[in-house]
């Protein structure tokens, strides 16, 4: 492990994203404007890298405690890797290197990139913060990071749909974090704390010697209520078709597959650490069941290509959420399987659904609409990009033998070793409507008549091509070997298991 | 003391009604500030202490060594670095907003929120 990995990885892109545009200037002096958008891509590899260097020793079964400033747990900040957190932090620094390279080509034509870039670069150190920390205000402030640069980012081109979107998703986004802060205010009230770890072992002290009080469903609520805007969970999905849609498809994609990544990932966390003890397997059944349904049935209508991935992307949550839903609410394999299903299932969403928006943005790149009623016949001028979108597309639906197939067979299995035909059957028929809905914009975008004006489209330029690329390698490895994939997860899905564990290493390190 | 919180739910309340209820982008922004302030009094009070003094251990105390006496004495210094942090965070909620209010006003040539909505689907 390179020494201090945990705090780096959150140091690294916030010096990144304030020394961007000075190495813009600098560049521009020298001629050389794009090496700012490559310094950006070297240090989201190099994030990656020191994210995978601490690997070996977390997946050895270690919970790896950085103190801030020295300062012992509870009193000082703690940053805590264990298997969960380093499952999420991989993706999400996957996941920015792959959008830092796509955004070379796909942003060119903006101008003010290096804002775009120190956005970029914000929304990363808020992720990996919110990710790493064991401190939940210091959870709430990088998650305020996080939301506030993907506000920015969403309005980054200032056209009218931009700032519409960008306005929705701030009024909805900022109720939801201070109902977040109103959470994390009664849980300092209640108990005086502020580590995670803490925070779990008292109110477990509370509940073994009195009946819990009335204040701690309500939080549970608020948190799930706050973290749920950032995941798009139906009912609170309102912003996230808009704030897609408008978007530019690289903010799109990194949107998809890291702040989403994020919100599941401190719902869990926080969900099960402070409230196992309340019925959370149900809740989150219900929830995702709701999700999926709603999101799937609205993707079925829509009649623009990154608004269907919006909707489609809610759905995927609902699967997500379903999943690990039915792994708490049971017990012994099904438990195992149900949390195994859900965590691969957000790995492999966050593959396909940057790949799937990366395919969208090629297709607006090229041909400047997203409208799929404009679009036609584009197989045969953009073959590459069209395969990819197949794959990912088959992907999703959960088509043998990709990805998808793995993650959803994992959570039908554990939905039914968990009793629970009835919510295993919906999810089947949502998959096959994934599938329907995805058939029809493969048929509209890359079959059929073309229409005269798209005559001259060319394929995408080689970059962009090279990180979807990358993406579907990814799609058709972990489906042919899902064993490679649950390897993957299963360190995160013994640390979810593994509350005391975890409790035990932070408290311990002090 | 209870006075505290009862303003601070009220304001919380009157946050959330103004940012549900306004028909306009500003008094939104303007209830959404209104509630993080009644949050930040809350918060504040929690720590409150009926004559307390301040968390520095410095002076006399200090010579006497006097960690014990103080903790005893002082307000909890927690909720207000929180509160600081906070204020802070709501600052550039607010200027991002309100710089988006006017890019809004300009496309549309309005702030009411049921008129922003060309997009759908």
């Amino acid at each position: 492990m390179i020494p201090h990995a945990p705090i780096l990885t959150i140091v690294l892109p916030i010096f990144a994203a304030f020394l961007t545009p000075v190495v813009g200037i600098v560049a521009k002096r020298f001629g050389v404007e794009r090496a700012r958008d490559w310094f950006v891509v070297g240090v989201a590899i190099l994030m990656f890298i020191i994210v995978a260097s601490m690997v070996p020793a977390v997946w050895g079964g270690e919970v790896l405690v950085y103190k801030l400033g020295g300062w012992s747990p509870p009193w000082g900040i703690v940053l805590a890797v264990d298997g969960l957190n380093l499952l999420v932090a991989l993706i999400i620094a996957g996941v920015v290197s792959l959008v830092a390279i796509y955004s070379v080509v796909y942003m060119e034509r903006d101008s003010g990139l290096e804002k775009y870039y120190t956005l970029l670069m914000l929304v990363t150190a808020g992720s990996m913060g919110v990710t790493l920390t064991g401190d939940i205000f210091n959870l709430y402030v990088f998650f305020e990071i996080m939301s506030i640069s993907s506000y920015a980012l969403v309005a980054f081109r200032r056209n009218w749909d931009s700032v519409e979107a960008g306005v929705k998703y701030l009024v909805i986004g900022s109720l939801g974090t201070s109902l977040l802060l109103l959470s994390i205010v009664f849980l300092y009230g209640l108990i005086g704390s502020l580590n995670i770890a803490d925070l779990a072992w008292k109110l477990g002290e509370i509940k073994a010697t009195q009946s819990l009080p009335m204040i701690v469903p309500l939080m549970l609520a608020l948190l799930v209520t706050g973290f749920g805007i950032k995941i798009a969970m139906v009912p609170l999905h309102a912003w996230l078709p808009d704030a897609y849609q408008a978007a530019p498809s690289a903010v799109s994609a990194l949107l998809s597959g890291a702040t989403t990544t994020v919100g599941i990932y401190a719902m869990l966390r926080v969900s099960y650490l402070l409230f196992g003890a309340l019925a959370i397997g149900m809740m989150f059944i219900v929830l995702g069941l709701i999700t999926m349904v709603a999101g799937g049935l609205m993707a079925l209508v829509q009649r623009d290509l990154k608004r269907l991935l919006a909707y489609s992307c809610i759905s995927q949550m609902g699967y997500i959420l379903l999943g690990v839903g039915f792994g708490s609410s049971a017990s012994g394999s099904a438990q195992v399987m149900g949390i195994q299903g859900g965590l691969f299932h957000l790995l492999n969403n966050a593959i396909y659904k940057v790949l799937l928006f990366m395919c969208a943005g090629a297709i607006v790149y090229r041909v400047g609409t997203s409208n799929l009623d404009e679009l036609g016949g584009l197989g045969k001028n953009m073959p590459i990009t069209a395969t990819l979108f197949v794959v990912g597309a088959l992907a999703i639906s959960g088509i043998p033998p990709l990805n998808g197939f793995a993650s959803k067979w994992t959570i039908y299995v554990a939905g039914m070793e968990a009793g629970q035909p009835i919510c295993t059957a919906i999810a089947v028929v949502m998959s096959a409507l994934t599938l329907a809905y995805f058939l029809k914009a493969i048929n509209l975008m890359f079959l059929g008549q073309r229409p005269e004006h798209l005559r001259e489209v060319k394929e995408a330029p080689p970059l962009m091509l090279f990180p979807m690329l990358m993406l579907a390698a990814f799609c058709v490895v972990f489906g042919i070997l899902p064993g490679l994939g649950i390897d993957l997860v299963r360190p995160a899905q013994s640390a979810v298991m593994n509350q005391l564990g975890y409790i035990g290493s932070v408290m311990g390190a002090g | 003391m209870s006075l505290n919180y009862i303003i601070a739910m009220m304001l919380f309340t009157l946050g959330i009604y103004c940012l549900l209820f306004k028909r306009n982008l500003m008094k939104m922004v303007i209830g959404l500030q209104v509630m993080t302030n009644g949050l930040h009094l809350f918060l504040i009070s929690l720590g409150y202490r009926e004559g307390g003094i301040a968390p520095i251990l410095a002076g006399e105390m200090l010579e006497r060594g006097a960690a014990a006496e103080l903790a005893a004495a002082a307000v909890d210094p927690v909720p207000q670095a929180l509160v600081l942090t906070s204020i802070v965070i709501n600052v550039c909620t607010m200027a991002l907003a309100l710089s988006l209010a006017v890019y809004t006003y300009r496309h549309y040539g309005t702030l009411n929120p049921f008129r922003i909505r060309r997009l759908k689907g």
